[in-house]
């Protein structure tokens, strides 16, 4: 092994705080040492999952106290391949962002990179912590650093955005809080597993008041009907890569989290029915709300919340391939929406209002930009041979074996409203005649590079799945594996 | 007699934390003024954390501490986990506050009113 799970909590966060102090010196340098770090923990990354696919997960005990007394981080299939992912879309974000707008000056740029790296240890934290009550805390930095940089922009409403945000986020933690309280009052523990083991002991009364609790809290910060107000205006207000930052890394920690205590704390086998409900509901009104909007990164952020959906449909089946599918949509939407957050953020660069009208016919002038923003359009509505083909064919086929021929209804139902609303966009691009007034601007050759190893993604993906498909398969075996989990954890010494 | 009156008591200290918790609730969903809301989201915090501490409590119970001077018996210590979690909830509280009140000064810049309904450039 080269490293430890730990890493990825300490490095992003001594780094934040490192950033203002290295950035007296030379100024530069609150540029250049996020990308070091990043690049630095994705090799990281891949190293373990590497030992990981081969020897098993990797458990961590911390300061010394074993399970269940003390904090341990779990380095499993599943939160390892979340964790690469996210640490891989983070140097993506850096790189696109290295210098978003010229002659930017150095105080934004030293907030913007701080903010980043705390949000991203929050969320990698999230994903790798056993405790539950350290869930919390990681939920709580990544939720602060989100509201700040929701509230980036001086200019725009994005206060307003970012306090609406911060009201349900605050609830949010408050509810977690109280179902932290109740299952620590029941079962005298902390730790996931431990809980996990323990959960029959668990009076019914308290057990439901805890999961209305937990899933509520969940909810908001995974976009999660009717729970996610906040979303749209974060989205849309918040600077573009850190929409593509909320969409890939944010709310993929929330799903992780919502589903690790869904599968291996309460094993809720009965109540998989009531997450296809709400999953169906979320992508129903969400991508019917995305047909209405006039501005693109709000169209953008409905129809993400529509994939959470999905994504909640594809966990509520309760099989493996249920759960693979899940897991395909989640990796896919992180690649594709990331993609189109990044590349529409230029399509509307200089405009005020950010509107889908102000995209007529600017695909002659930014043909690059264009033409990604174009494939991952075809690659999130499900297109063939584009990656969003085979996880959306993945959720259909786990829906037949499951004989839930409403849901493929549904799905397919849906999949026609997002060809819709995303082709509007894409005929706008190329077909419309352009508005003179609207200026364009070239994108940077960091932000290119970045939005062209996305696009590279989407087609490997798309015509190589097997390249990512067997990692899928041992994540979702690993989080099918309850007693497994609960074993590795709880035999540790 | 005594029993009884202890009985109550316990609930008094939860029934006390669950009204405290509400009256949050009701201060961050009812109120219109953004600084009500702000007051409201942190009475709603000091509520769960009176809850955390009153579920560790022992009825004559001591601090728990290993060493000289102290009763050495497990049994009749509080239990110091819901003191350690509520020391970090309230740290995180201040952080949560202190964020929001920044957001609230630049609301007030930006229109000049803290009214919740005159802030509606998105639709809320």
């Amino acid at each position: 092994m080269v490293g430890t799970p730990v890493l990825f909590v300490a490095i992003p966060l001594l780094a934040a705080f490192l950033i203002p102090l290295f950035g007296m010196i030379w100024k530069e340098s609150v540029r250049v040492i996020p990308g070091i770090v990043l690049a630095y923990l994705l090799v990281l990354a891949i190293n373990l999952m590497n030992y990981v696919m081969v020897n098993g997960p990797i458990v961590e005990v911390i300061a010394g106290w074993a399970p269940p007394l003390g904090i341990n981080l779990v380095f499993s299939a599943f939160s390892g391949f979340l964790v690469t992912l996210m640490v891989f879309l983070g140097l993506i974000v850096w790189m696109y962002s290295y210098r978003f707008k010229r002659n930017v000056d150095f105080e934004p740029a030293k907030k913007y990179f701080l903010l980043l790296m705390m949000l991203i240890t929050g969320s990698v934290g999230m994903v790798l912590t056993g405790d539950i009550f350290n869930l919390f805390v990681f939920i709580e930095i990544t939720s602060i650093s989100a509201y700040a940089l929701t509230a980036f922009y001086t200019g725009r409403d994005s206060a307003e955005a970012s306090f609406k945000y911060l009201m349900l986020g605050s609830l949010a933690s408050a509810f977690l809080l109280i179902a932290i309280m109740i299952i620590y009052s029941q079962l005298g523990t902390l730790n996931m597993a431990d809980i996990g083991s323990k959960m029959h002991l668990m009076k019914p009364a308290y057990k439901i008041m805890a999961i209305i609790f937990l899933f509520t809290a969940l909810g908001i910060e995974a976009e999660i009907f009717p729970l996610n107000g906040w979303a749209p205006d974060a989205y849309a207000e918040a600077p573009g890569p850190v929409g593509a930052a909320f969409a890939g890394i944010v709310v993929k920690a929330a799903i992780y989290a919502s589903i690790r205590i869904i599968y291996t704390l309460f094993d809720l086998s009965g109540a998989y029915d009531l997450l296809i409900v709400i999953g169906m509901i979320t992508l129903i009104v969400a991508e019917t709300a995305a047909i209405r909007q006039e501005k693109l990164k709000r169209m953008l952020a409905y129809s993400s919340i529509g994939q959470m959906g999905l994504v909640m449909v594809a966990f509520g089946m309760g099989t493996e391939e249920g759960v693979f599918a899940a897991l395909f949509l989640m990796f896919n939407h992180a690649i594709i929406k990331s993609l189109l957050f990044l590349s529409g953020s230029y399509l509307v660069y200089n405009s005020k209002d950010k509107l889908i009208k102000e995209v007529n016919g600017i695909g002659k002038f930014l043909p690059i930009t264009s033409f990604l923003f174009v494939l991952g359009s075809f690659a999130i509505v499900g297109l063939p041979p584009f990656a969003g083909f085979w996880s959306k064919l993945s959720v259909l086929t786990a829906a037949a074996d499951s004989n839930m021929l409403l849901i493929i209804a549904l799905v397919l139902i849906v999949s026609i409203i997002e060809v819709v609303y995303y082709m509007r966009v894409v005929n706008r691009i190329y077909f419309f005649k352009k508005d003179e007034s609207v200026s364009t601007q070239r994108p940077t050759l960091n932000a290119l590079i970045a939005m062209i190893t996305l696009g590279a993604i989407v087609l490997i993906v798309g015509f190589y799945p097997d390249a990512v498909t067997g990692f899928l398969h041992r994540a979702s075996a690993d989080l099918m594996d309850k007693a497994g989990y609960i074993n590795d954890v709880l035999t540790l010494n | 007699m005594e029993d009884t009156l202890f009985k109550i008591l316990d609930y008094g200290v939860y029934g006390t934390a669950v009204l405290v918790i509400l009256i949050g609730l009701y201060g961050a969903l009812v109120k219109r003024s953004l600084l009500k809301i702000v007051i409201g989201l942190s009475i709603i915090d000091s509520g769960i954390n009176l809850l955390l501490v009153a579920i560790g409590y022992l009825k004559g119970g001591t601090a728990p501490i290993f060493s000289p001077g102290y009763l050495d018996n497990p049994k009749i210590m509080v239990d110091p986990i819901p003191q350690a979690l509520v020391l970090t909830a309230i740290v995180i509280g201040f952080g949560v506050t202190a964020v929001a009140l920044a957001l609230v000064i630049r609301l007030y810049r930006h229109h000049g009113t803290l009214h919740i309904d005159e802030i509606r450039n998105l639709k809320w």
